[in-house]
């Protein structure tokens, strides 16, 4: 009786198999788990600096970006653990706020950034830095086509919040033209962003509701 | 577990050709059906699969004198799930946006009906060479089809081919069929895709077969 015919063969070798692949993997995933969160907060510092009122900088590079990011105010909302958006202060006063917010999409969760003007109703730009909607229809929500509409001077009013309409209709101060097939995407994002807008409108209202 | 020996060509033949996974096997169909509106995306898929499948089939054949027969499918999984994971990490590390737009789909190249199909039919009992030809034709094969599928999904769903607009396409006289960038279009085009090959291949032999 060889040793491959044992009743704990299987076992045993189930478990070096596992522990061997498992070693070569979690090297590996550490090994290039730097260059993965860098990816992943150069993406963010992308997307707060594309929605903010700042100067460009001369040279696009990842280090200036982030030296550009530091200089920000970052913010965390009553009751929230982290930061949850970021402002540009000049002279002791709030320019501009870059709010974060996220949602579930049509097939997975989005992330995004809306930036905001000091009254918190004026809606400066919008960047999304993480989806995973469907190419071509839900997808385009990242794309110049669909994002340089908020830079036209969408102000909400007192009441009223963004609202998105057809793709051919003309749009008007505070309406966005949504996406033809998208549907389901664009409505999500419509509430996601109204949500945020209404929270950080009633946080602000509050004394101390900013930390 | 002894092997008979097979022609590098039948293997060639066999993977892009005579027993193509998409179109005669019908599998891997889900991520023919998921990937194909954007003929970059499907490019990536096509090479994750195929490397993923060529060298699953090369560890499972080098290790099928040791792996007990109970627990080789177990055994299997782990190998697929252990190379598409490194894919995964990869496209994360060095092409975060691909990454982010294949989204869960790298992931389930693990379940896909090709990869565990040629490690438990070939590589299981086939010397390491032959296998890993094996499963690089049939990656290879999938990969054909696939990337037919999201040329025509792309080209008439959007009018570009790897983003870029192309002519009488991406201009004012093509209306884009919507349709085909959606998931009917995949079946649509897939349907049209595997009739056709098949019509070309004319019917198989009765009680032929590998």
């Amino acid at each position: 009786m060889s040793v491959r015919d044992k009743a704990w063969f299987p076992v045993v070798y189930m478990f070096a198999v596992t522990a061997a692949f498992s070693s070569v993997l979690i090297g590996f995933a550490e090994g290039l788990r730097p260059r993965v969160e860098s990816n992943r907060r150069a993406a963010l510092e992308r997307a707060v600096l594309a929605v903010l009122p700042l100067e460009a900088p001369a040279a696009d590079s990842a280090q200036i970006r982030h030296e550009l990011f530091k200089s920000l105010t970052a913010v965390t909302e009553r009751g929230a653990e982290k930061v949850t958006a970021y402002q540009v202060v000049r002279d002791g006063r709030v320019r501009a706020s870059a709010l974060l917010f996220e949602g579930q999409g049509f097939w997975n969760r989005i992330r995004g950034v809306i930036g905001v003007g000091a009254d918190g109703r004026s809606v400066l730009g919008i960047a999304i830095y993480e989806q995973s909607e469907t190419p071509g229809l839900g997808a385009e929500i990242v794309t110049p086509r669909f994002t340089e509409q908020f830079r036209k001077g969408k102000v909400l009013g007192v009441k009223t919040a963004l609202r998105f309409v057809a793709e051919t209709a003309k749009a008007g101060s505070g309406e966005v033209n949504g996406v033809t097939g998208a549907t389901q995407t664009c409505s999500r994002l419509e509430r996601m962003l109204n949500a945020r807008l209404a929270r950080w409108t009633a946080d602000t209202a509050q004394p101390g509701g900013t930390e | 577990m002894s092997a008979t020996p097979v022609q590098k060509r039948d293997l060639v033949l066999d993977g892009l050709w005579r027993n193509n996974p998409v179109f005669r096997q019908v599998l891997g169909i889900c991520s023919a059906l998921a990937v194909t509106n954007l003929l970059l995306n499907t490019l990536v898929m096509c090479a994750s699969l195929t490397f993923t499948t060529a060298m699953s089939c090369l560890t499972v054949s080098l290790l099928r004198r040791w792996t007990p027969r109970r627990i080789r499918m177990m055994v299997q999984t782990l190998i697929i799930a252990f190379y598409v994971i490194i894919i995964d990490i990869l496209l994360q590390a060095f092409w975060p946006a691909m990454s982010t737009a294949l989204g869960p789909f790298v992931g389930l190249i693990i379940t896909n009906c090709i990869i565990m199909g040629r490690c438990e039919a070939f590589a299981g009992s086939h010397a390491p060479v032959p296998s890993l030809l094996d499963g690089l034709f049939s990656g290879l094969g999938y990969s054909v089809v696939l990337c037919l599928i999201a040329f025509c999904r792309e080209l008439l769903g959007m009018g570009t081919l790897l983003g870029r607009p192309m002519p009488f396409f991406g201009s004012e006289l093509w209306n884009n069929w919507v349709i085909m960038v959606m998931p009917p279009g995949a079946f649509f085009t897939l349907a049209l895709v595997v009739w056709f090959f098949r019509s070309r291949q004319g019917a198989p032999a009765q009680g032929g077969g590998k």
